[in-house]
């Protein structure tokens, strides 16, 4: 079943439909939140505003894109009542969009520091440790939507794993922002504002991680939040 | 009885499942049956079933017309026994005791391991004497008052007695739908049955006496031992703990309910309880 649905084999046609939609709104909210991201991140390193009040008002576009899709996932339980992989789908699809909101709002937050630390003549752009765990971060929210578009698991699975690296990187930032707000009580303001934006990024790695979780739990079936990488390996061989 | 029609598709086409996938076995288990095969003439109805039906718990046979779930169900209590053309083979178990023993007298059988049809059917006699009828059979009763009390535990049981209290003696067809299903209910429970068996019981009645059969039917495991054919998946998923997929007289899985409707492992169960073809 693996890298297959087989959505469109149900006897109902419209349920075909109506599941295939549901899953194509979600790659494209996927596709906005990851635009949003990059563009948050590109408005913060590069201390571009205009791009950044972009990313603060496009919040609202992935917003909108939750609410609509939660709409048809409404319609679909209550029409259809789906089981086994349709009810996990739908569950998975339900559970994916909140994170991708959450993203969003994490994108929406770099758009807003980004224009905050301008005003104040300030950029983030010295930070090559902040660019790095951008850089990351978006790349693996991107391999996590091509995971979930190809119901990938071993790919998901790996980002897992990877989620202990972004909260490692986020620490590095972190202590060098303690050590740079402590040599100059000036920058404390927007040192905050750089920290914040890394927490931000270090969210986003969460949310993806949980995208991953829900990926396994629609393919396999097995639910392997809170657990331990170790023990997802170990519930995945049996 | 049986629509003899239908049993020409159980064995057009031998599809290849190997063994039984899941867990047919129960850990304290109130019927056991084992390599159960049923023939009409030389058409083979049900292919080599085992399962464990567990002690008050309510077990769901679900599968397509034809698969031969509601022929299992009728082996069950030998209802299969009215069928000249009917032959039955394997070991078929309630509390260790063989249930086809040559001995052993199927009306008896039927008292410890009741019914329930998909059409509502009462006799055509008063309520009372719906329920009254089998108790009186079995001689459950030694005198007027114990048989009240039976009649009036088992309307209560079967959760109808504060609907009809007041018109035992009307007859039963005149009630319900939902009602009439109730009344039969009630006319099983009455000679004191250890399994209940269902088939389809709420296919003829609306959501609203759906709800109150199926509410009934999880108190009465508290009880009895339940096995239940419906073609209703979210019935099945509603009320039963464990299920069983029925395919072309073959058991393809069985597992608990839980998982059966959100992780099903074979594929045939997969594509049933989604609408898939296959």
């Amino acid at each position: 079943m693996e890298n297959d649905l087989n959505l469109n084999h149900h006897i109902s046609k419209r349920f075909n439909e109506e599941l295939e939609e549901a899953r194509s709104q979600v790659l494209k909210m996927g596709g906005l939140v990851e635009q949003q991201v990059r563009e948050g991140l590109k408005a913060l390193l590069d201390a571009d505003t205009e791009l950044a009040k972009k990313v603060v008002q496009d919040d609202v576009r992935v917003n909108a894109m939750e609410v609509n899709i939660d709409e048809t996932c409404t319609q679909i339980l209550a029409r259809r009542q789906p089981a086994a992989s349709d009810l996990r789908l739908m569950i998975s699809i339900i559970k994916t969009i909140t994170d991708l909101e959450r993203i969003g709002d994490e994108a929406a937050k770099l758009g807003k520091n980004a224009l905050k630390l301008t005003d104040d003549g300030k950029s983030a752009r010295q930070l090559v440790e902040l660019r790095h765990l951008g850089d990351h971060v978006s790349e693996t929210l991107n391999r996590a939507l091509t995971a979930y578009a190809r119901l990938d698991v071993s790919t998901a699975i790996e980002i897992i794993e990877n989620d202990q690296v972004i909260d490692e990187e986020f620490d590095n930032i972190s202590r060098l922002l303690i050590t740079k707000m402590m040599e100059d009580p000036r920058e404390i303001k927007n040192a905050l504002r750089i920290s914040w934006c890394a927490r931000a990024l270090e969210r986003i790695g969460d949310h993806t991680k949980n995208i991953c979780e829900y990926i396994v739990y629609l393919v396999k079936g097995k639910d392997v939040r809170h657990t331990s990488f170790e023990e997802i390996k170990r519930q995945l061989e049996d | 009885m049986i629509d003899l029609s239908s049993s020409e598709s159980l064995v057009s086409d031998e599809i290849k499942i190997k063994e039984t996938v899941g867990d047919i076995f129960a850990d304290d288990a109130k019927m056991s049956m084992r390599n159960v095969n049923v023939f009409y003439d030389e058409k083979q109805a049900i292919k080599n079933v085992s399962l464990d039906l567990a002690r008050n718990q309510v077990t769901a046979l679900i599968g397509p017309s034809g698969c031969g779930k509601s022929t299992f169900l009728r082996c069950l209590n030998r209802m299969n026994d009215t069928i000249p053309i009917c032959r039955v083979e394997g070991e078929l178990k309630l509390e260790g005791d063989n249930i086809y023993a040559k001995n052993l007298d199927p009306v008896l059988l039927r008292a410890r391991v009741g019914m329930v049809f998909q059409k509502p059917n009462p006799f055509p006699k008063s309520i009372y004497d719906n329920v009254a009828y089998g108790p009186k059979i079995h001689g459950l009763a030694t005198n007027k008052a114990e048989l009240d009390e039976i009649v009036v535990s088992s309307l209560q049981k079967a959760g109808l007695f504060n609907e009809v209290k007041d018109r035992l003696e009307a007859p039963g067809t005149g009630l319900s739908g939902g009602q009439q299903q109730r009344l039969c209910i009630a006319r099983t429970i009455a000679v004191s049955p250890e399994v209940i068996l269902m088939d389809e019981p709420a296919s003829a009645l609306d959501p609203i006496a759906t709800a109150v059969i199926e509410e009934l039917i999880d108190e009465l495991k508290e009880k009895y031992t339940i096995a239940i054919v419906t073609h209703s998946m979210q019935q099945a998923a509603r009320v039963s703990q464990t299920t069983a997929y029925f395919h072309m007289g073959q058991l393809v899985e069985m597992g608990k309910t839980d998982q059966i409707f959100t992780n099903p492992t074979h594929e045939l169960t997969e594509n049933y309880i989604t609408g898939r073809f296959g």
